[in-house]
């Protein structure tokens, strides 16, 4: 029989540093190491992309030259380029909010005491360390071009991916490998305490939008991530053992990996994208103090989002040589993904409309987010549609298009979050001019950056290269300064959080936005302690009637 | 949620007693995907697995993808039923007039067992302990522990219940306060 084992509770040993951290099995713990290692990975990226856009910023080749100081190299470029984009994709933005933000809130929003795995989920993490010293690694290791690095792009097509020399793109494979088998571990984990651990009384009708948002982002990586995995496993073998799945001289087919590529990437976006909307449901509700305006809707719409996410891959290769039929397909799947997207945009206008708006920061990044997404929203249904695509394809309306949604969209929801909730995670709340100082550099910054491509690619630019014609000297230029400018705002950005966690007003009130933070991480101090809800929440907690 | 210091010698022999006892409880934790939920899920997951797969039936790019893709889905189905499977802890308890046992099923299986004479049994809530409403049991020489795992209020009913229960029992004529309290 189990002994009673009274007050047990109290004297729980505090773990030590290296214990606390590096063995942690705490998903709140794991939360904050997996914000703090995609932001290093973030601000290597975004170095990059200062540096690229130095270089654009005038026609001809300045900065990036040969040890001659007169051949430009194209390498580097392609490289950075690269680098850019798997950093991103893989290692930046994922990590922070299905990681990061998923692994410190969703199961304190659900009411469970842990992860449902906790030590799996201390392998996740570290599997991702791993990942990310692999991609970095790549960056150095001899690659083609009698260089450093692989410059073949983030997407890895054959047959670039498969005749780049050096072994900088088995790394970069093997990179994804391994992170990849940690987002897979991660997903299952999340969708686990998801389905099994939450509070008693709280059905799926019930659950918080982030919490649902997390778990149709784990969803998705489940279904989609293996299809990648599979198809750089075979990237590996066609590159060192022959077998030619994506070459055409041995019965292969290139065009296959741009498919099974895609059917990956697509999703992937929303993967980027979902766990934003579940954080900007919860800033708007808080800071229009109003309940979220149709919570089903909101709920379904992201479902909807999720699974037609699997349908519209090849959009992104309308110029492979699609059959009309095909294109004709791609084309009215991806249309429809406007309809559930249009009900999350309106419902959240629908939130703010008639409420007591509140424009602290976190709730400027979402109304900034509002805006951003909308815009790379609509140039998304124009890229849609096949026949302009044939202009579009591979310019800068492209590169304009992508970044508003995911670098503006997806990245001001992490920073929505990151204020929202830094006062519960550190105990101390942001200074808020710095923040909204921080918000208006990084709001003009990024569309000065941005939205002049969309002329650029109209002009006829296109992505990918490391010199352009003088004709389009004008906007590269003007969107380097905003990059600048958007580059400075990221520092600004680790100057607040420095600030914060160092001399930040002590935060007391567990709810410190006020009523409408009403989810359960709201009912907990600030910082939580460090187990939470060992004994399980009551309905009265979370199920409040609406204000 | 406590710590078992129960040694093999501590456990009580296996009760069978054909008459109905006049107080019976299962008690066990919470769990919020049923297992129609469970069925639902391994199901979409099954099917948007194949997708992928479908059209590359009988390709050697089939072979390369299907190990992933029946990995990921069995690792779904593993790690659910191992959530379910740390979370198969039950309580049984059984109270006739003349004893009380309460049999515990651990994740593990393994089965814990305390018996003792209800007369004499003391059932104490602890309002300010950590869990609230924290519910033991004395007699037979050990403090046991009830439904450590439910929700503080749940406890309170339980022992609201158990104390009735108690109450009734003590007062048939069944009751033996004179049998030692072994």
């Amino acid at each position: 029989m189990a002994d009673a084992a009274l007050h047990a509770h109290e004297d729980h040993p505090r773990p030590g540093f290296f214990t606390r951290w590096f063995l942690s099995t705490n998903h709140k713990d794991i939360g904050i190491l997996y914000l703090i290692v995609s932001a290093l990975m973030g601000f290597i990226s975004i170095a990059f992309t200062m540096y690229m856009r130095l270089e654009l910023m005038e026609p001809g080749v300045q900065y990036m030259l040969m040890e001659d100081g007169i051949t430009p190299n194209g390498h580097l470029w392609n490289v950075l380029i690269t680098g850019h984009g798997i950093l991103m994709m893989f290692f930046v933005v994922i990590p922070a909010m299905f990681g990061g933000f998923g692994n410190y809130f969703m199961p304190l929003m659900i009411g469970a005491p842990d992860m449902a795995f906790p030590r799996m989920n201390n392998l996740s993490f570290w599997m991702y360390v791993a990942g990310c010293t692999l991609a970095t690694l790549s960056l150095v290791s001899p690659g083609g071009d009698g260089q450093l690095g692989s410059g073949v792009g983030w997407v890895l097509y054959a047959p670039l991916s498969t005749s780049e020399p050096g072994y900088s793109m088995d790394l970069a494979i093997f990179a994804i490998h391994v992170s990849g088998a940690s987002s897979i571990l991660g997903a299952i984990n999340m969708i686990t305490t998801f389905l099994n651990m939450r509070a008693p009384g709280m059905t799926l009708h019930k659950t918080p939008l982030f919490a649902w948002s997390i778990f149709i982002t784990a969803f998705l990586i489940l279904l989609s991530l293996p299809v990648l995995a599979g198809a750089i496993t075979m990237l590996l073998t066609d590159r060192n053992f022959g077998t030619g799945f994506f070459d055409p001289a041995a019965g292969g087919d290139p065009v296959l990996y741009q498919h099974l590529l895609w059917f990956f990437g697509h999703p992937e976006v929303y993967m980027i994208i979902v766990p934003g909307f579940g954080i900007v449901s919860h800033v708007i509700s808080t800071f229009s103090k109003k309940p979220i305006f149709g919570y089903l809707g909101m709920v379904y719409a992201m479902i909807a989002i999720g699974a037609l996410g699997f349908v519209v891959w090849a959009h992104h290769m309308y110029t492979v040589g699609l059959s009309a039929t095909q294109q004709q397909y791609f084309m009215l799947a991806t249309m429809v993904i406007a309809v559930p997207t249009g009900i999350k945009i309106f419902s959240w206008i629908a939130t703010m409309w008639g409420g007591s708006i509140s424009f602290k920061t976190p709730m400027l990044f979402a109304m900034g987010f509002l805006f951003l997404f909308t815009v790379g929203g609509v140039t998304g249904v124009i890229l849609a549609q096949a026949g302009v695509d044939r202009a579009y394809h591979d310019t800068y309306y492209v590169v304009a298009h992508f970044h508003y949604v995911m670098s503006l969209g997806a990245v001001f929801c992490i920073f929505s979050g990151m204020y929202y909730w830094i006062g519960k995670m550190s105990g101390r709340q942001y200074p808020e001019t710095l923040g909204k100082i921080h918000f208006w550099m990084m709001f003009i910054g990024a569309n000065i950056t941005f939205f002049p491509q969309h002329f650029l690619g109209r002009q006829g630019m296109p992505r990918r290269y490391i010199d352009y014609p003088e004709a389009f000297s004008l906007w590269n230029e003007i969107s380097s300064y905003g990059a600048f400018l958007s580059g400075a705002s990221f520092l600004l950005f680790f100057y607040i959080m420095y600030v914060t966690v160092t001399k930040g007003a002590k935060l007391t009130e567990p709810a410190y936005w006020g009523p409408h933070a009403d989810t359960l991480e709201w009912t907990l101090s600030n910082p939580p302690p460090e187990h939470t809800f060992e004994q399980l929440p009551t309905r009265e907690m979370w199920d409040k009637p609406a204000h | 949620m406590s710590d078992d210091k129960t040694t093999a010698g501590d456990n009580s022999p296996a009760v069978s007693r054909s008459d109905t006892p006049s107080y019976e409880v299962r008690l066990w934790p919470h769990r919020s995907l049923p297992r129609k939920g469970f069925r639902i899920v391994m199901t979409i997951a099954g099917i948007a697995l194949a997708l992928p797969v479908l059209p590359l039936m009988g390709t050697r790019v089939m072979w390369a993808l299907l190990p992933f893709l029946v990995g990921a889905w069995g690792l779904l189905y593993l790690l659910i039923k191992r959530n379910y499977r740390d979370g198969r802890l039950e309580e049984h308890l059984r109270l006739w007039p003349d004893m009380i046992c309460v049999e515990r099923r651990e994740p593990t299986g393994a089965m814990l067992r305390w018996q003792a004479n209800p007369y004499w049994v003391d059932l104490t809530m602890h309002p300010n302990a950590r869990p609230e409403n924290y519910l033991t049991l004395r007699g037979a020489g050990r403090l046991i522990e009830l439904g450590a795992f439910l929700v503080p209020e749940e406890r309170e009913a339980l022992f609201t219940q158990l104390n009735d229960a108690l109450a009734r029992v003590r007062a048939t004529p069944e009751a033996a306060p004179w049998r030692p309290d072994v």
